[in-house]
C-alpha cells in the first residue's frame, strides 16, 4: 500500500505545477522553420505533461485508497498524512504559534482530488486555443491548478488558506488577461466578492487559533480542545454563530447559494472555455467542500441553529437558479454561457439542500452531486467552446440545426444534455435521487419545491437542445466553419476536443449505470461526519 | 480653594479687565476732534513715501541666521567655563567636540559661498536685446 | 543627578548616534573638498549607516536609561532603530538612480547629509523618554524633511509640498508642545518615569490629562499620518521626490510609531511591566478606544480615498494613511502582543512599501510622469518589473502568500486576541477595500493597453537586482516568517525601568 509508504504523494500531487510552471518560464522563446512559436508547443504540452502526471497520482491515490478508514475527525484514520511543522515561534502570552504543514485525506476529499485531476487534465485542451500570452497563461492556469489541489489536500486552516487565498490572483488574470469583452469588470468584482468571503475566515480562523491553540482542523472539531475562558469556547454562544455564519457566508459566496452568486454569470460569460470548465468544474466546489470540512463540524452546534436557514437558502438558489437559466430563453441577449451559469447555481443548490439534510444518503448525495456537476458543467462548458471557437457567438438564437452539420458533436452534447436534467442511466440522476431521499425525510416541503424544478431544468436544457440542434440551420452557417480548412479540417468536432470530451462523457454513463466506485470512497466518511454532527442537527426520519 | 492654574487664569481675567477699564475710562473723558492730519501715519508731521512693506535684501537674514548659531554657542560656553574646573579634561574634550561641530558648519557656510557679500549684479538691457526673435540670455 | 558614570556609560551606548553625527560631517566637508564627485556624500552615507548598524547590533540585550532618563536604550528601541537605518540605507540607494534628483542638481551633497540628519533625529525619537527629547527630536527630523520635501527646488510642486508640510508641521507641533506644558503642569515633571509614577500615586483631574494626551498625540500622528492629523500627507507625498516619499511613508512613521508606543508604555502604564495581559493605563482614561476609533477614522479614510487617486504617489500616499490605520488598531490593543504585531508588520511594510516606490520612480525616470495610466501593458513592457510590483501590490492589499499577509495575520490576531472583534471587521472590511485600488494597478499592468507592448521598457540590470532584493523578501517571508516573529517578539519589551 502507498498510504503507508514514505513517498509524500499529496505533496507531489499538489506542488508538481511548480515544476511546470518553472519549466514554462524557463522555456526560451523562438521559432522553429516553419515559423510557428516553437515554444508556444512546448509550453502546451508541458501542461499537457504535468496535469497528465497528477491525473495519474490522483488514479494511485484513489487505488491505493482505503474507504474502511473514516477520517473527517479522527487523526488516525487519515490517510496519506504528511505532518510536520512549518512555524513556529514563542509568543509569550499566547504561548507557542505553530503552525503545521499537515496534509492528509478522506472520504471527502479524495473525490475532489480525482475530479480536480480530471478537469485540470481535460481543461489543458480547450486551452490550446489561446494565442495571447501562451507562456503567463499556462503559468497561471498551473499556478490555479496547486492552489486548488492544496485546498483539497490540507488539513491546516492556515495552510487551507493560503491556498484558498492562492487560487484569487491567478484567476482574476485568467480572466482578466484572457477573457471576453467585460473581463476587466468580471474578473474585479469575482475578485472583490471571493476575497470578502475569505477575510470573515480570516478573522474567524485567527479567532479559532486562539481558542484552540493550534491551527489544526480536525483539533478545532472536538469541543474539548477550546479552553473555556477563550472567544469560542463553549457552545451555543452567539460569537460561535456569528463566526460560523462568517465562514459560512465565506464559503457559500464560492458554492454559490443565492442570494451571494452574482459575480458567477459574469464571471463564466466573460471568462475562456477552460476557465469556465475549471471555474464550474472545481473552484465552486471548493466551497461546498469548505462547508463540510470546516464549517459544519467544527461550528455544529451553530450549523444545528441555522439548518433551517441553510436548507432553505438551497431550494431558494435551486429555484432560483432554474428560474434565471429558464430566463435566458426569453429575455435579452440568450447567452448559451449564461444558461449553463444558471443552471450551475441551481444544482450548486442540491448540493447544499443534501448537506441540509444531514442524513447520510442526502450528503452522499450532495458530495456526489459535486462530484458529478464538476464533470457536466465541465462538459457543457466545453461545448460551448467548441461552437464558440467556431461561429465567434454563443447566442442561442444564432444557432439551428447544428445536428446535421456535426453530428458527433450532437451526441457528445445530448449526453452531457441528459446528464444535466439527471436522466436515469447517467450519473445525474443518481446523486440527484440520492439528495431528495435524504432532503425528503428532513424537509419534505423543500424538497418537493426543489424536485419541481427539475422539470424546470428539463425545460431549459431541452430547449436550448432543441434550439441549437434541431431546426433550420441559418443561412450564415450553410457553409463549412473555416472555408481555408487550416484549422477546422472538418466540421465537426476535432480530436483535441474529443480527447476533453469523450473521457468526460465516459465516466458520466459509466458512473450512471454503476456509482460505487465513488460512492464507497465516501460512505465512511460521510457516517463519520453525520455522527460528529448528530447531536446538534434535526435529522428527519430517525 | 483655586488651584494654582486658577490663579494663573485669575491674573488673566485681572489683566484683560484692567486694560479695559482703562480704555473704556479714557474713551469717556477723553476730548475727540479727529481731523485729517491727526488720522495721519506719523501726527508729528513726516509724510511717508513710498510702500512701508519694503523687501530686506535675504542676505540679511543669512548672515542673521548664522549669528544666531554661534551666538548660541557663546551662550553654551558661559556655563561651561563656570564648571569647567570641577569637571576637568572631560568637560574640555567634549566643548572641543562641540566647537569642532561647529566649525564644520562654519567651513561648510564659508565652502559654499554664503559669507561673501555679493553685490547684485543687476542685468543691463542690450542693444542685441531688442532684435527679435532673439532670446535673452 | 547625573554623575559621571552614568555620562560615560550612556556615551558608550550612544556610539549608533555618534557615527551618524560624524557621518553628518564627513559627508558634508568630504562633499564639498571632492567637487567632482556627484554621490560622494551618498557612499560616505552608507558607510556611516553600516558602522551605525554594527553599533545598534551591539547594544542587543542593553536595557539602560541613558543621560539621567533622557533617552533609552532598549530592544524595542534596537528594532525600531534597524527598521529606519534600513530604510535610510535603501532610499540612499534608491537614490542613486533617481533622475528627478539628478536632475535638479548638479551635486547631492546636501540632500544625503540631511538624510542623514533625519536618520539621526529619528534615532533619538525612538529612544526619547522625555517630552522635551521627543519635541527635541521630532523638530530635527521633521526639519530635515522640510528640505528635503522641497529638495527639487525647481519644481513647484515640491517647494509647495515643503511649504505646506513646515506648515502642518509647525501647527502640530505646536498643539503637541501645548499639551506637553499642560501635562508638565499636571505633574511636575516631564520625564515619562516621573510622570508615570508621580500619575500612580496622586490623583489628576481626568479632563486636562485627556486633553494633554490627545495634544501630544496631534503630534506623533502627524508624523505617523493618522487622520485627521493626515492632511499634509497627500500634497507632500505628491509633491516630493519619490525617494523622500518613500522614505516619509517608512522610516518616520516607524519612529513615530515607536514613540507613541513608548510614550503610552512609560508614561501611562499602571501595572507590574512584563506580566499584564493588557496594559492598564492611569488616569481612568480608557486609550484603547481612544486609538481605536483612530485607527477607524484613520484607514478607513485612507482606503476610500485611495480608490479615486490616479496618480500613483498619491494613491500610495493614501495606501500609506490606511496602513498607518491598521498599524494604529495593533496599537489599540495596548498589549506587548500589539507590539510586536506593530515590529513584525513594519518589516514587511519596509519591504514593500519601498519596493512599490521604487517601481514607481524608475517609471517616473523612464516615461516622465506618474500617472496611473503610464502604467498601462507595464505586463509585456517590463515583464520582471511588472511581477515585481505585482507582489508588492498584492503585499500591501495583504493576500497570502506574501508577508503583507502574515503583518495584517499578526495585527488581526492582536485584535481578535483582546476580543475587539468589531474592529477587526472593520479592519478587514478595509483590506477589501483596499484590494480595489491595488487590483486597479494590476489590471492597468496587465489588462489595459497590450498594444503598447511593442515597445518594451529596458531597465539596468542593477535596479532590477534592486527590486527583486526586495520582492523576493517580501514573498519568502510570506511562507516562513519565523525569524522575523522571533526577532519581534525578542525586542517587544518596552523597557520602562525597575
Amino acid at each position: 500500500m502507498l498510504g503507508t509508504m514514505n513517498f509524500p504523494i499529496l505533496t507531489w500531487i499538489t506542488f508538481l505545477p511548480i515544476l511546470g510552471i518553472l519549466i514554462i518560464l524557463l522555456v526560451p522563446s523562438g521559432k522553429d522553420e516553419k515559423g510557428q512559436e516553437l515554444s508556444k508547443k512546448i509550453i502546451r504540452w508541458v501542461a499537457v505533461g504535468i496535469t497528465f502526471v497528477q491525473l495519474i497520482l490522483a488514479l494511485v491515490i484513489y487505488l491505493n485508497y482505503n474507504p474502511a478508514l473514516a477520517g473527517v475527525n479522527n487523526l488516525k484514520t487519515f490517510q496519506f498524512v504528511e505532518k510536520m511543522s512549518w512555524i513556529t515561534a514563542t509568543l509569550p502570552m499566547v504561548g507557542n504559534i505553530n503552525i503545521e504543514y499537515f496534509m492528509g485525506i478522506d472520504g471527502i476529499s479524495v473525490p475532489m482530488i480525482l475530479l480536480t485531476a480530471i478537469i485540470c487534465f481535460v481543461a489543458v485542451f480547450p486551452s490550446f486555443g489561446i494565442k495571447k500570452a501562451v507562456k503567463g497563461y499556462f503559468a497561471m492556469y498551473l499556478m490555479l491548478d496547486l492552489a486548488m489541489m492544496g485546498v483539497f489536500c490540507a488539513l491546516d486552516f492556515f495552510l487551507f488558506y493560503l491556498f484558498w487565498e492562492l487560487m484569487l490572483l491567478p484567476m482574476y488574470f485568467l480572466i482578466g488577461v484572457w477573457g471576453g469583452p467585460r473581463k476587466e469588470y468580471a474578473a474585479i468584482k469575482f475578485f472583490i466578492y471571493t476575497l470578502v468571503g475569505s477575510v470573515f475566515m480570516l478573522l474567524v480562523m485567527i479567532g479559532l487559533y486562539h481558542s484552540t491553540g493550534s491551527f489544526n482542523i480536525i483539533e478545532m472539531m472536538n469541543a474539548a480542545n477550546f479552553r473555556g475562558d477563550s472567544i469560542f469556547g463553549g457552545l451555543n454562544t452567539t460569537i460561535r454563530y456569528v463566526a460560523f455564519m462568517g465562514l459560512f457566508i465565506g464559503f457559500a459566496i464560492k458554492v454559490p447559494l443565492f442570494p451571494f452568486h452574482t459575480w458567477l454569470p459574469d464571471a463564466h460569460v466573460e471568462a475562456p472555455t477552460p476557465i469556465s470548465v475549471i471555474l464550474a468544474g472545481v473552484l465552486l466546489k471548493m466551497g461546498a467542500y469548505g462547508m463540510i470540512r470546516i464549517a459544519f463540524p467544527i461550528f455544529p452546534d451553530a450549523f444545528g441553529y441555522f439548518q433551517t436557514l441553510i436548507a432553505w437558502l438551497g431550494m431558494v438558489s435551486i429555484v432560483y437558479g432554474a428560474l434565471c437559466a429558464l430566463g435566458q430563453h426569453k429575455v435579452g441577449k440568450r447567452d448559451f454561457k449564461k444558461l449553463i451559469a444558471y443552471s450551475s447555481v441551481s444544482h450548486m443548490g442540491l448540493v447544499i439542500l443534501g448537506l441540509a439534510s444531514m442524513r447520510p444518503e442526502g450528503t452522499v448525495g450532495a458530495i456526489f452531486q459535486m462530484f458529478n456537476h464538476g464533470i457536466i458543467t465541465a462538459m457543457l462548458f466545453m461545448i460551448v467552446g467548441v461552437i464558440y471557437d467556431r461561429a465567434h457567438t454563443r447566442g442561442l438564437d444564432d444557432f439551428g440545426g447544428l445536428a446535421k452539420k456535426m453530428p458527433i458533436y450532437t451526441g457528445i452534447m445530448a449526453v452531457a444534455f441528459f446528464a444535466a436534467i439527471g436522466l436515469p442511466g447517467m450519473s445525474g440522476f443518481i446523486s440527484e435521487v440520492l439528495v431528495f431521499l435524504g432532503a425528503f425525510k428532513s424537509y419534505p416541503v423543500l424538497t418537493i419545491i426543489s424536485g419541481l424544478s427539475i422539470i424546470l431544468g428539463a425545460a431549459y436544457m431541452l430547449w436550448a437542445l432543441q434550439k441549437i440542434f434541431f431546426g433550420v440551420l441559418p443561412e450564415k452557417w450553410q457553409g463549412p466553419w473555416d472555408p481555408t480548412r487550416l484549422i477546422y479540417k472538418t466540421d465537426d468536432v476535432n480530436g483535441l476536443e474529443m480527447v476533453a470530451l469523450i473521457p468526460l462523457a465516459f465516466i458520466l454513463i459509466f458512473l450512471g449505470v454503476y456509482p460505487n466506485p465513488i460512492l464507497n470512497l465516501m460512505t465512511g466518511s460521510v457516517n463519520q461526519f453525520i455522527e460528529i454532527m448528530k447531536p446538534f442537527v434535526y435529522i428527519g426520519g430517525l | 480653594m483655586i488651584s494654582e492654574f486658577g490663579i494663573i487664569l485669575l491674573y488673566f481675567i485681572l489683566g484683560f479687565v484692567f486694560v479695559g477699564i482703562a480704555l473704556v475710562a479714557a474713551y469717556f473723558i477723553r476730548p475727540s476732534h479727529p481731523n485729517a492730519i491727526k488720522n495721519s501715519t506719523y501726527e508729528c508731521g513726516e509724510i511717508p513715501i513710498g510702500e512701508p512693506w519694503v523687501r530686506f535684501n535675504v542676505r540679511f537674514y543669512v548672515i542673521a541666521l548664522i549669528f544666531l548659531l554661534f551666538d548660541v554657542e557663546v551662550v553654551f560656553l558661559l556655563p561651561w567655563a563656570i564648571v569647567f574646573k570641577g569637571l576637568g579634561w572631560f568637560a574640555f574634550i567634549e566643548m572641543i567636540i562641540f566647537v569642532v561641530i561647529l566649525l564644520v558648519g562654519f567651513a561648510y557656510v564659508w565652502g559654499k559661498g554664503d559669507l561673501d557679500w555679493e553685490r547684485p549684479k543687476p542685468y543691463i538691457a542690450k542693444l542685441s536685446d531688442l532684435v527679435i526673435g532673439k532670446k535673452k540670455q | 543627578m547625573m554623575d559621571i558614570s552614568d555620562l560615560i556609560k550612556s556615551i558608550s551606548l550612544f556610539k549608533p548616534e555618534t557615527t551618524l553625527i560624524v557621518t553628518f560631517m564627513l559627508a558634508m566637508i568630504l562633499d564639498m573638498a571632492f567637487k567632482k564627485s556627484k554621490n560622494i556624500a551618498g557612499y560616505i552615507a552608507i558607510a556611516g549607516l553600516v558602522i551605525a548598524g554594527i553599533f545598534l547590533f551591539q547594544q542587543t540585550g542593553v536595557n539602560y536609561k541613558a543621560f539621567a532618563n533622557l533617552l533609552v536604550i532598549d530592544s524595542f528601541g534596537q528594532f525600531m532603530k534597524f527598521i529606519v537605518l534600513m530604510s535610510s540605507l535603501i532610499i540612499i540607494v534608491f537614490s542613486f538612480f533617481s533622475n528627478e534628483l539628478h536632475n535638479a542638481h548638479t551635486k547631492l551633497g546636501e540632500y544625503y547629509t540631511l538624510i542623514i540628519g533625519m536618520t539621526f533625529g529619528m534615532f533619538l525619537l525612538v529612544g526619547s523618554a522625555n517630552l522635551i527629547m521627543i519635541y527635541v527630536a521630532i523638530e530635527t527630523m521633521s526639519i530635515s524633511s522640510y528640505v528635503l520635501a522641497g529638495y527639487t527646488r525647481e519644481v513647484k510642486r515640491a517647494s509647495e509640498a515643503s511649504l505646506k508640510y513646515v506648515i502642518f508641521g509647525a501647527v502640530s507641533s505646536g498643539i503637541m508642545i501645548y499639551g506637553i506644558s499642560i501635562l508638565f503642569g499636571l505633574t511636575g515633571s516631564l520625564n515619562l518615569f516621573e510622570i508615570n509614577q508621580f500619575l500612580s500615586v496622586n490623583n489628576v483631574a481626568t479632563l486636562p490629562l485627556l486633553l494633554s494626551g490627545l495634544m501630544i498625540l496631534s503630534g506623533f500622528g502627524y508624523k505617523i499620518s493618522a487622520v485627521p492629523f493626515h492632511f499634509w500627507t497627500p500634497d507632500v507625498y505628491e509633491g516630493a521626490p519619490v525617494t523622500i516619499t518613500a522614505y516619509l511613508s517608512v522610516a518616520s512613521k516607524a519612529a513615530g510609531f515607536a514613540v507613541l508606543l513608548r510614550f503610552f508604555k512609560t508614561g501611562l502604564l499602571d501595572s507590574v511591566p512584563g506580566t499584564s495581559e493588557a496594559w492598564q493605563l492611569l488616569g481612568n482614561i480608557d486609550w484603547h478606544y481612544v486609538i481605536a476609533v483612530l485607527a477607524v477614522l484613520t484607514m478607513t479614510l485612507g482606503n476610500l480615498v485611495a480608490v479615486w487617486q490616479t496618480n500613483m504617489k498619491r494613491l500610495l500616499a493614501y495606501s500609506s494613511i490606511a496602513h498607518a490605520g491598521y498599524l494604529l488598531m495593533a496599537v489599540s490593543v495596548m498589549n506587548d502582543n500589539g507590539v510586536s504585531a506593530v515590529l513584525i508588520y513594519f518589516v514587511f511594510y519596509m519591504l514593500m512599501n519601498l519596493g512599490a516606490f521604487f517601481v514607481v520612480q524608475l517609471i517616473a525616470n523612464k516615461l516622465d510622469s506618474e500617472n496611473i495610466d503610464e502604467y498601462n501593458g507595464l505586463g509585456y513592457r517590463s515583464p520582471v518589473l511588472a511581477v515585481c510590483m505585482t507582489v508588492f501590490l498584492i503585499s500591501l492589499a495583504g493576500l497570502p502568500p506574501t508577508s503583507g499577509f502574515i503583518g495584517k495575520l499578526y495585527v488581526f490576531s492582536s485584535v481578535i486576541n483582546s476580543g475587539y472583534i468589531w474592529l477587526a471587521i472593520i479592519g478587514v472590511l478595509n483590506s477589501v477595500v483596499s484590494l480595489y485600488y491595488y487590483a486597479k494597478i494590476i489590471r492597468n499592468m496587465y489588462l489595459r493597453d497590450v498594444e503598447s507592448a511593442k515597445t518594451k521598457l529596458v531597465f539596468s540590470p542593477v535596479t532590477i537586482a534592486i527590486v527583486l532584493m526586495l520582492a523576493i523578501p517580501s514573498l519568502l517571508f510570506g511562507v516562513y516568517f519565523t525569524p522575523i516573529v522571533e526577532w519581534a517578539n525578542y525586542s517587544m519589551n518596552i523597557f520602562v525601568g525597575n
